[in-house]
């Protein structure tokens, strides 16, 4: 897409040390980075260098980041990863609801980032290039989803879900690498607002899913569970 | 709102059983003339068991109005002419006055007790806190201003070296930042918790991930129950809770062969447990460990084993937060255990789908 052929990535961020750090980490591993402090910076950049990936901080001086995000999201469909303090889950759900790919908590390693960002820019090719197609399917892994015959197989072997457990599974296999929040899964499969019912059906479901898919707790089985936060489909 | 209601059922519902006890009095036993002792002994209880001054001072002047009306000549007519009738009345209101200021003082005293033993405790965190920031601080900023200072002069190894350190140094400050984060987040004990209904096996998974990353090489054997437990709590902080019970099993055990997380379900309550078979507690610690009380001066500033007294002292506040209860013992065959429990929530149904 670039000229010199990088995915080119904006940083939005008013810690210098940050910006110092995080920029030469991303050159150093082929990124093109693109630096703004503040919000307005951010939009002003975002439209004129078309990145392929944001990474947000959320404590801007000029403006709460959300307000970027949203702005952002009303045209465009640019992967953003967010930075976020430890403190609040609610802050999480907040971006990801707001069309967030990720977040990753202050402080982080150099490891943890570089994968974020390659899942996140690996989820943007995914929904830009297959969408749902008829005979449409879906691999991850040893995992694959044959959307048309509603069958999902881990090697050989066909996991039997049941419908309900079948639609978690491919709305987070449509999002695979997006952290989905519980409300956007509960909205999203049965049509319910979210509360404490709602949340409790989903776990009870998704402890299913965990069983049927043979998965133990730190071994990480095809789907990621942020606790207190959602669920993600793993795209590594 | 709730509290007055239940001033309220208190006060009326001794007021009318003094009442029937008052006619019992009167027309079976036949010696009214202590009725008026019965009624002084109701204000006395109705001061004593509700807040504040209002309600006794109300059953005071009831207990009055009704001695007056119904156990006095004329019966079933209130005549406040008796200069007995208004004697009566003082004394009331003075018994139901004096007791609600000893009890409102006592309420009083006891909640500032509590808040004197929150407020000691986060001193003595804090002084063992900043006590511990220092060392890794000197590293972090000793090595990078030596680095950056004598670029050229130091050798590739020399500087890989420094920058190691800095990089371990400012990962425990992480760990001990997260612990004290832990720690406001409870507040002074006013605020309560957000507690949300957590999937113990979404919770345990979130753990062993986030222990595996920093101990890539530390086995721990896992032992869950089958069925799906649900526990009310605040999962960021339980969670740190068990990793710092993990790390305290590294740092302190010595040479352990295994390191075992087990939980288990007894009634109501889900039973945590972590296991080691290191060198165990020694007995003088074993009875502080959870208090933060640990003689700062007993300790080398420098040694390996800081970050001791405040792990388990955090996780002791986190745990008592949540209503729960926690202990540590030594193993009869060798190392230790640390143990905590949570009430659960129960799960109607496992196999609730449609």
């Amino acid at each position: 897409m670039n000229s010199n052929n990088k995915y080119k990535i904006l940083l939005v961020e008013d810690e210098t040390n940050i910006q110092t750090f995080v920029s030469a980490l991303l050159e150093a591993n082929d990124y093109q980075v693109v630096l703004a402090a503040s919000c307005a910076e951010a939009e002003m950049l975002c439209a004129s260098h078309l990145p392929d990936l944001v990474i947000l901080d959320l404590g801007l001086p000029d403006r709460d980041g959300t307000v970027f995000l949203r702005r952002l999201r009303q045209k465009e469909l640019t992967p953003v990863i967010v930075l976020s303090a430890r403190s609040d889950e609610n802050e999480k759900v907040h971006a990801l609801d707001l069309g967030a790919n990720d977040y990753i908590t202050k402080p982080f390693g150099s490891a943890e980032l570089l994968a974020r960002i390659r899942s996140s820019l690996r989820t943007s090719r995914y929904s830009a290039a297959e969408g749902k197609l008829p005979g449409g399917s879906f691999r991850c892994g040893d995992m694959s989803i044959d959307y048309d015959a509603r069958r999902i197989r881990i090697g050989e072997e066909e996991i039997k879900l049941t419908q309900t457990e079948y639609n978690i599974v491919v709305f987070l296999s449509a999002h695979c690498g997006k952290v989905m929040t519980y409300s956007a899964i509960i909205k999203a499969v049965w049509h319910e607002p979210t509360n404490e019912n709602s949340i409790k059906k989903l776990q009870v479901n998704m402890a299913n899913i965990r069983k049927k898919f043979g998965a133990k707790p730190g071994e990480i089985s095809y789907i990621v569970n942020e606790l207190g936060v959602g669920y993600r489909m793993d795209g590594e | 709102m709730n509290k007055h209601l239940k001033n309220a059922v208190v006060t009326v519902g001794i007021l009318t059983l003094t009442y029937g006890f008052g006619f019992l009095l009167k027309d079976v036993f036949e010696i009214w003339e202590h009725i008026t002792t019965a009624y002084v002994f109701s204000v006395f209880l109705i001061s004593l068991l509700t807040d504040g001054y209002v309600w006794g001072i109300f059953a005071g002047f009831s207990a009055v109005l009704f001695i007056n009306y119904a156990f006095t000549y004329p019966y079933f007519d209130v005549d406040f002419s008796a200069s007995e009738s208004i004697f009566s009345a003082a004394v009331m209101v003075i018994i139901s006055v004096l007791t609600s200021a000893i009890t409102t003082q006592l309420k009083h005293w006891k909640t500032v007790k509590a808040e004197g033993e929150m407020e000691r405790m986060r001193a003595n965190l804090l002084r063992a806190v900043s006590h511990d920031l220092r060392t890794p601080l000197t590293t972090i900023y000793g090595a990078s201003s030596s680095i950056l200072d004598n670029y050229e002069r130091l050798s590739d190894i020399q500087k890989m070296q420094m920058i190691g350190g800095i990089r371990e140094d400012a990962d425990w400050l992480i760990r001990m930042v997260e612990n004290l984060l832990s720690i406001t987040r409870i507040d002074s004990g006013n605020v309560k918790l957000i507690k949300t209904p957590t999937v113990l096996e979404e919770l345990i998974d979130a753990v062993i991930l986030k222990f595996r990353k920093r101990y890539p090489a530390q086995h721990i054997s896992l032992s869950l129950p089958d069925s799906l437990v649900v526990i009310p709590m605040d999962a960021m902080l339980i969670e740190q809770v068990i990793i710092n019970m993990l790390e305290n099993a590294i740092h302190h055990a010595g040479d352990f062969t295994t390191l075992t997380l087990r939980v288990r379900t007894e009634q109501e309550n889900a039973i945590f447990e972590i296991e080691d078979d290191g060198c165990g507690i020694p007995r003088e610690r074993l009875e502080h460990l959870f208090t933060g009380y640990y003689d700062i001066n007993t300790e080398k500033a420098d040694t390996q084993k800081r970050n001791a007294g405040i792990g388990l002292s955090v996780c002791a506040t986190i745990i008592k937060a949540h209503g729960g209860t926690i202990s540590a013992e030594n193993r009869s065959g060798g190392g230790a255990v640390f143990r905590f429990a949570l009430r659960t929530d129960e799960v109607e149904g496992h196999e609730q789908q449609q």
